[in-house]
């Protein structure tokens, strides 16, 4: 009997024990085939995954096939997730070394991932010119680069706007500032005189101006630079103290207090939309490329304008490159890989395809091939970005270690204070307590 | 169903005990009228969600949050078409076909490790048996919060996420005690004078278990297989960690990517959706609702 | 190995004493093998998928791990950390509700929904598979679906309540309404706890009521005397089995609050904080601290449980 209980105990112990050892040895993982040069005869299957939704899927699977056309050795077996899942997916795959060959990327988890060498350096395919970027804007390449390192290579650009119900905006009887000029403070005001305005839906809702911008983390960043605050700096710490994160949170405090912002329960409710697409708010600030989806959202006109500022007129914009694309550091077939990425990138095909849908190709000859009509949705955020290009004066901000989940973070507190369960003072302290341990 | 009992038989006489009948009969049925009155209105209550999902399936998308009419005023089967179709390219069937693969397998899974398990425990006398008998019921009582993790680092260690492997391997392991305990009380009630016969004629344990055990146990399998296959087609945590690519997705994963934030809301595709993931749920539970009672009212009763 | 002379023979014994030690003795050994064989599936779930990871958690629950790289010792890092959290907090308190408001209401509604039904009725039957059929389904995905359409803005519960003159607004975007919503997902769950209390109620001997009733006992005296106390082991058995089980709500959380445990964390359950911690943010040590912390609650809870059962709990001769 005591053989036998020894043995159990050997067993369990030799189970924990592997449980909890190593992931096999973090980075370095398998150098994937340097150098080689992509041989189009050869039969190659690649996987490659991406985030969003069903009308992204089929617009990618338009683009394989064109892809197909001209190298039809290639199979490119997809798979895609939503942007919540999509993140823990790839954590997975990282720790077991078997990352996509080919996949969409996020800024906000580039340096992570780089980091701990996970993702392929593209540096070797863009030199030997498998993958072109000749027509790319070199800084906006450079938002992929890290440690001399090309880990991602973005498709396409965003930069943040304003966006306008038009209908709501009419209903509201009011008028919008002069958005080249605006600053927060007239824009506070101008909700503060849609809420008052007391107009109501037709299923007798009450209309509002917008909704409480400073819960969304992003727009905080492009308030720091508009201070001249650098948010991250290049060591991968905060730039920013407590005391800007509560005076950003103070600018709509009155407006808070006041109940004139789109009130939150109902927000809540009516996830995923809200109240801007459920045309029960005028305004909404986001990415240039959700244009398109806020119109089919909302059904009703809306209006592309540029952001307000905290000096008149001076914007201080920046690109974020609104996705990149990456390559598996355990990849075996890189340079298929890379020819994959660099079809996506430059095939005037895929412009056409995706539109602005993610955003404004970086690539001239996409933009090129998009030949949008100036009034459909492509070509207003086409537009809107050459109208703002001269305000894009800031390097893109390089998000730190831990970006996804502070930012979820942030939203969360946030919305702690549209409740009215937290103050913007304690609001910080938590945030920046989260931040301290998530960016480790 | 049951009768009306008859009244006490030492009623004092005949006519007293006519009239006595004619009173009793009418209170009682006035007893049974309240009874069923108060029965029916709280069936209507409690089943009011369930047909209200239903008939909404039938309802135009923008018409069902508040409509609370179990007629639909405009009935069409858009919504049901909209679900069938899919989602970002992957068919419906394919979700189904996962739902029923990993059903099934994990039915055979409780089904053959459980009922070893419990004969052991049931009808063998062995040193400890005792101790793991505990251990065993104590696996019921204990969160599952303490073991998915380690279970997750180890498949994923083993490669094994993204498979169906992780989510089926406990079923034919005996792990879920629930099944191994209800049929240990199952095989208890079962006369031992057949194990003796057959050991008498010389049978061993695995002649004994297989010739006379796994004949009389079918309906502990019967209950044991419906309530595994519904948990397993119910199953939400353990795909969701476990499922990464759409096309393993089951059908309450795919049911959440109906409802994510990146695709535009579509009530009467959801509604669709979530009644026809439960249609096998309820179509076991209409022709097998006798066994799913009877084993949980069993259950409670030894415990 | 077969033996033709059973341990439990009425017959007298035949053989001298040294070789019938022989015969037990392997007549033991040949039940271990077979106990043991029968048990191995059993035995290597529960070395592999309980006991092992059990231990594994343990471990992990004081380093820091995210899959990433090794685990490094974090010491008794996590578990302060765990006590300064205010999500986790948050989520003590919204489950502490849960759990002590739901599973009483839950059971209290099953078992005066058993005692209505337990009598010789016609249709029977069928309201107690109409009653049962929530339990099933109570849980999915599906039902949390319909469960926030109908709470939400607008929805069925929004009109009835207006209709009784409460304030307009749904359940699902007012923080201090969403734990009663979902208090109301578990009660409306009663069917099985009450399958459970009917069959207990059955087993009680109508004589005993009858007798109360001629000793003049009203209604209440005989739910106190006699069907609490006949009922005990089974009112035992679901109260432990629900509590536990509360303690592990997940997919109605995680459907209606869209993963967030929002609005304001109002539905920031254990089990939910857990995994995003362990499986959105990948901070595996934390959450491994968090599971035995829970392990352990539940385990103490438990214990009371037990104890408290010997003062309460009547077991009669027949039922064990």
């Amino acid at each position: 009997m005591k053989k036998f209980r020894f043995a159990l105990v050997g067993m369990v112990a030799v189970v924990a024990l592997s449980l909890s050892a190593c992931s096999g040895g973090g980075s370095s993982g398998s150098a994937a085939s340097g150098q080689a040069t992509f041989n189009p005869n050869e039969k190659v299957t690649l996987n490659m995954t991406w985030w969003g939704n069903a009308d992204r899927a089929s617009r990618y699977a338009e683009a394989i096939k064109a892809f197909n056309v001209k190298y039809p050795n290639v199979t490119v077996q997809t798979s895609f997730a939503a942007w919540a899942d999509y993140w823990p997916a790839r954590s997975t795959e990282a720790a077991s070394h078997s990352l996509p060959d080919v996949m969409q990327f996020d800024l906000s988890y580039i340096r992570e991932y780089s980091q701990n060498g996970q993702l392929l350096d593209l540096q070797s395919y863009v030199d030997n010119h498998t993958i072109d970027l000749s027509t790319f804007d070199p800084n906006l390449v450079k938002s992929g680069s890290l440690s001399g390192k090309q880990v991602g290579i973005p498709t396409s650009t965003n930069t943040l706007a304003m966006f306008i119900n038009e209908p709501v905006l009419k209903q509201l009887g009011i008028s919008l500032p002069d958005t080249s000029t605006y600053t927060w403070a007239d824009y506070n005001t101008f909700l503060a005189k849609a809420a008052a305005a007391g107009a109501k839906s037709s299923d007798g809702h009450q209309l509002y101006g917008g909704n409480d911008y400073t819960g969304t983390f992003w727009f905080f960043i492009q308030w720091l630079l508009q201070k001249g605050i650098t948010p991250f700096k290049d060591d991968g710490t905060l730039g920013f103290t407590k005391s800007d994160v509560v005076d950003f949170l103070n600018l709509t405090g009155n407006l808070r207090s006041a109940k004139q912002l789109y009130p939150i329960d109902r927000q809540v409710a009516l996830t995923p939309k809200d109240g801007f697409t459920t045309n029960e708010a005028a305004s909404e600030m986001s990415w240039d490329n959700f244009l398109a989806q806020f119109s089919t959202d909302s059904g009703s006109t809306i209006k592309i304008v540029p952001l307000p500022s905290v000096d008149t007129g001076k914007k201080d914009l920046f690109y974020k490159p609104s996705m990149l694309l990456a390559s598996g550091a355990n990849t075996k077939h890189a340079a298929a890989a890379a020819t994959l990425i660099n079809f996506l990138l430059n095939d005037p095909q895929v412009g056409s395809i995706f539109g602005t849908s993610k955003g404004v190709p970086a690539a001239k000859a996409q933009r090129d091939a998009i030949k949008a009509d100036p009034s459909s949705i492509d070509g207003q955020v086409i537009a809107y970005e050459e109208q703002v290009a001269k305000q894009v004066t800031k390097p893109t901000p390089l998000p730190v270690k831990g970006f996804g989940t502070i930012e979820a973070k942030w939203l969360s507190l946030a919305q702690d204070l549209d409740y009215g369960k937290t103050t913007p003072s304690d609001l910080a302290d938590q945030w920046f307590a989260e931040a301290a341990i998530d960016m480790k | 169903m049951t009768t009306v009992s008859a009244p006490p038989a030492d009623a004092p006489n005949s006519v007293d005990s006519a009239r006595l009948r004619r009173v009793g009969r009418a209170r009682r049925g006035g007893r049974s009228l309240i009874f069923h009155l108060v029965a029916l209105g709280l069936t209507v209550v409690v089943l009011y969600p369930g047909v209200w999902m239903i008939v909404s399936m039938f309802k135009p998308s923008h018409s069902i949050v508040g409509d609370p009419s179990l007629v639909p005023h405009q009935a069409s089967l858009d919504n049901v078409v909209a679900a069938l179709s899919g989602i970002g390219g992957i068919s419906f069937w394919t979700f189904v076909r996962n739902s029923v693969l990993l059903g099934v397998a994990s039915v055979v899974g409780v089904v053959f490790s459980c009922s070893l398990a419990a004969y052991a425990f049931a009808r063998v006398s062995f040193r400890g048996r005792g101790v793991l008998f505990s251990l065993m019921i104590g696996t019921l009582l204990l969160p599952f919060h303490v073991v998915i993790i380690p279970q997750y680092i180890l498949f994923n260690q083993l490669g094994l996420v993204n498979t169906f492997v992780p989510l089926l391997l406990g079923k034919f392991l005996a792990v879920d005690a629930f099944f191994v305990f209800l049929m240990v009380q199952f095989m208890r009630n079962l006369p031992r004078q057949l194990d003796e016969a057959a050991r008498i004629d010389g049978a061993g344990h695995i002649r004994i278990f297989f010739s006379i055990m796994v004949p009389l146990m079918k309906p502990a399998f019967i209950t044991s297989s419906i309530f595994a296959f519904i948990w397993s087609w119910n199953d939400f945590l353990g795909p969701l960690i476990y499922l990464k690519r759409p096309d393993l997705y089951t059908l309450p994963i795919a049911l959440r990517l109906y409802v994510d934030q990146t695709t535009v809301s579509d009530y009467g595709a959801q509604m669709a959706m979530a009644v026809l993931a439960l249609v096998p749920v309820l179509l076991f539970f209409l022709v097998f609702q006798r066994y799913l009672v009877e084993g949980v009212a069993t259950q409670g009763l030894k415990g | 190995m077969m033996t033709t002379h059973l341990e439990r023979s009425a017959g007298p014994a035949v053989r001298s004493s040294s070789s019938s030690a022989t015969v037990r003795r392997r007549r033991k050994r040949a039940e271990l093998l077979a106990g043991y064989g029968f048990l191995t599936p059993w035995l290597l779930g529960f070395v592999l998928l309980t006991l092992g990871p059990m231990i594994a958690s343990l471990y992990l629950a004081f380093t820091d791990y995210n899959l990433f790289s090794n685990p490094t010792w974090a010491g008794l890092a996590n578990f302060t950390r765990l006590f300064h959290d205010p999500d986790y907090i948050q989520s003590w308190k919204v489950t502490a509700g849960y759990v002590l408001i739901g599973t009483p209401l839950k059971l209290a509604a099953a078992l005066v929904v058993a005692m209505l039904l337990n009598a010789k009725r016609r249709g029977q039957g069928f309201y107690r598979s109409a009653f049962y059929a929530p339990s099933l389904i109570g849980a999915s995905v599906s039902v949390a679906i319909v469960w926030k359409a109908m709470f939400i803005d607008g929805g069925i519960v929004d009109q009835v309540g207006q209709f009784f003159g409460a304030a307009p607004g749904g359940w699902v975007g007012n923080p201090s309404k969403t734990l009663p919503m979902l208090i109301l997902l578990t009660v409306w769950q009663f069917g099985a706890p009450m399958v459970i209390f009917l069959a207990g109620l059955k087993q009680i001997p109508r004589e005993l009521y009858e007798a109360a009733s001629i000793d003049g006992a009203g209604p209440l005296r005989k739910f106190r005397s006699i069907t609490v106390p006949m009922l005990s082991p089974v009112l035992f058995f679901n109260l432990l089995l629900e509590t536990i089980h509360a303690f592990q709500i997940f997919a109605s959380a995680f459907i209606i609050s869209n993963g967030t445990g929002g609005p304001a964390r109002s539905t920031l359950f254990y089990t939910l904080y857990l995994y995003q911690r362990g499986f959105v943010s990948f901070q595996m040590g934390y959450a491994a601290a968090m599971a035995w912390v829970l392990v352990l609650v539940v385990g103490v809870i438990t214990a009371i449980l037990f104890r408290s059962s010997r003062t309460w709990v009547h077991y009669s001769g027949e039922m064990r």
